[in-house]
C-alpha cells in the first residue's frame, strides 16, 4: 500500500505529459504546418528507400509466388519444361508490364501535350500509413519543382493535390480523403457544387440544390475556382442521386474518374 | 544491436503498411500494423520502452499520414500506457485475449481520430465512420494481430538468442 502513492502519481504525471505533448503537437500542426515540415521530411527521407524497394518488389514477389505454386505440383519429368515455361512466363510478364507502363505513360504524355501546360510525370511509391486518411506518396519533390497545392491528375481525371513537398518525395491528398474539397460544375447542366471526400472509395457533391436536374452518369468537372485545379478537369461521374423531401440540397455520390486504389503513374500540373 | 533490430522492424512494418498492405484491403479497410506493434511492445517490453515505442510510433505514423500531427501520438501513447499497466494484471497472450485487446485498442484509436478530426481540426468525418469503418477496422486488426504477435514472438526469441551470442563473443 505505501508504494501505491508514488506509483499513482507517476502514472498521472505520465498521462498528463502524453496529453500535453499530443495536444501541443496538434495545435502546432493545425496552426503552423510549415514548422512541422522538418519531421515530415525526415521520416519521408528515411522511409522512401524502403518504400521504393518494397513497391518495386511487389511485381517480382507476386510473379515468384504465382510461378512457385505452379512449380510445386509438377513432376520431375516435366520440371525442365515447366521451368522453361516459367522463365518465358516471367519474360512475358515483364514485357506485358513494360508495354502497359508504356501505354500508361503514353496516355499521360498525350494528356500533357493536350494541356500545353507545364507538368511532371511521377510514380506512386507509397500510401498513407494510417487507415483513415487517403494519401499517396510520389517520387518527386521540391528538387523537381513541386510545391504545396499543385494539382495532381491522370489521363482519367483529377486524383488530388500536393499537401507536402519534401526534397525527393511529395504527399498527395486524394479526392476521396475527408479533408479534400474541390469546387466543381456538372458538364451538362452547369450546376455548381463542391466535391468532398468521404474517406471511402467514393466522393460526395455538396450544395447542389434540390431543384437542379442531376442524373446518374452525369460528368463532373473542376470549376477552376479555388486556384488549385484548372477549369475543366474531369473529376468523376455521378453514381447515385438522393433527393430528400426535407432539406435544400441533394445527396449526390460520385465515382472518381481514376481508380484511386490502383495508382501507378500520375501527372503533377506545375502551373 | 537488439534496439537496432527493433528500429529496422518498425521501418519494415511502416514500409509494408504504406506499400503492400493496400493489396489486402477489404472494403477499403486495412489493418494497422503500427497499432499492433505498439500493443506488442507494451505487453512484451518494459514500461518505459513500451510507452516510448507508443510515442515514437505515433509520431512516425503522424508524420507519414499527412494528417494532423499528434492524433496518432495521443492514441498510440495511451494504448501503450494502458497495456503496460494491464500486463501485470491480465494475461495478454494467446489468440483470443490478443484479438480482444486489439479490437478494444482499435476502437479507441478510431475514436481518438474521430474526436480529434471533428474538434481540433474542425474537419468533417461522417458519423457513419463510427458504425461502418471503425468496427471493420477493429475486427481486421483483431484477426491480423495474433498472427503478427506470433511472428514477432518468434522473431524476438531469435533476436535475443543472436544478440546474446553476439554479446558473448564480443565480451570474450
Amino acid at each position: 500500500m505505501p508504494n501505491k502513492g508514488p506509483k499513482g502519481r507517476k502514472n498521472i504525471i505520465l498521462v498528463f505529459s502524453i496529453l500535453l505533448f499530443s495536444l501541443a503537437l496538434m495545435s502546432l500542426s493545425a496552426k503552423q504546418q510549415k514548422e512541422m515540415s522538418f519531421l515530415d521530411s525526415l521520416t519521408s527521407l528515411t522511409l522512401s528507400p524502403f518504400q521504393s524497394l518494397f513497391t518495386q518488389s511487389v511485381q517480382s514477389v507476386s510473379d515468384v509466388i504465382n510461378n512457385y505454386f505452379y512449380l510445386v505440383s509438377v513432376s520431375k519429368e516435366n520440371e525442365r519444361l515447366k521451368l522453361e515455361v516459367d522463365k518465358l512466363g516471367n519474360e512475358k510478364n515483364e514485357l506485358i508490364e513494360r508495354i502497359s507502363r508504356q501505354k500508361r505513360l503514353a496516355g499521360l504524355m498525350a494528356y500533357q501535350e493536350d494541356r500545353k501546360k507545364d507538368s511532371l510525370v511521377a510514380s506512386v511509391i507509397g500510401r498513407d500509413a494510417t487507415q483513415w486518411s487517403k494519401v499517396v506518396v510520389i517520387n518527386k519533390g521540391s528538387r523537381h519543382g513541386l510545391k504545396k497545392y499543385l494539382a495532381v491528375v491522370t489521363n482519367s481525371g483529377v486524383i488530388g493535390q500536393i499537401i507536402f513537398a519534401g526534397p525527393n518525395t511529395s504527399k498527395v491528398l486524394l479526392t476521396i480523403d475527408s479533408r479534400s474539397a474541390i469546387d466543381s460544375i456538372f458538364q451538362d447542366s452547369r450546376v455548381s457544387g463542391v466535391v468532398v471526400g468521404t474517406g471511402k472509395k467514393q466522393c460526395q457533391i455538396k450544395y447542389v440544390p434540390n431543384t437542379a436536374k442531376i442524373k446518374v452518369g452525369d460528368r463532373v468537372l473542376s470549376s477552376g475556382l479555388g486556384g488549385i485545379f484548372p477549369k475543366g478537369l474531369f473529376i468523376g461521374t455521378v453514381f447515385q442521386v438522393v433527393k430528400k423531401k426535407q432539406g435544400l440540397f441533394q445527396e449526390i455520390t460520385l465515382t472518381p474518374g481514376s481508380d484511386l486504389s490502383k495508382l501507378e503513374e500520375v501527372l503533377v500540373l506545375l502551373s | 544491436m537488439y534496439y537496432l533490430a527493433q528500429i529496422l522492424i518498425v521501418l519494415i512494418l511502416f514500409s509494408i503498411q504504406t506499400t503492400w498492405l493496400g493489396m489486402f484491403s477489404i472494403g477499403g479497410v486495412v489493418p494497422d500494423l503500427a497499432l499492433i506493434w505498439v500493443v506488442y511492445c507494451a505487453v512484451h517490453c518494459s514500461r518505459t520502452m513500451g510507452v516510448g515505442s507508443g510515442v515514437i510510433t505515433g509520431i512516425l505514423q503522424d508524420s507519414l499520414s499527412g494528417g494532423l500531427l499528434g492524433v496518432n501520438t495521443l492514441s498510440k501513447s495511451f494504448i501503450a500506457l494502458f497495456f503496460s499497466a494491464l500486463k501485470d494484471k491480465f494475461y495478454v497472450e494467446g489468440v483470443i485475449p490478443v484479438a480482444f485487446f486489439l479490437i478494444l485498442s482499435s476502437l479507441f484509436d478510431g475514436l481518438v481520430f474521430y474526436l480529434s478530426m471533428n474538434t481540433v481540426l474542425g474537419g468533417e468525418v461522417a458519423t457513419s465512420f463510427l458504425y461502418q469503418s471503425l468496427p471493420a477496422y477493429s475486427l481486421y486488426n483483431g484477426i491480423v494481430g495474433p498472427v503478427l504477435f506470433f511472428a514477432l514472438n518468434h522473431l524476438e526469441g531469435w533476436l535475443k538468442l543472436k544478440t546474446s551470442k553476439f554479446y558473448m563473443t564480443w565480451v570474450k
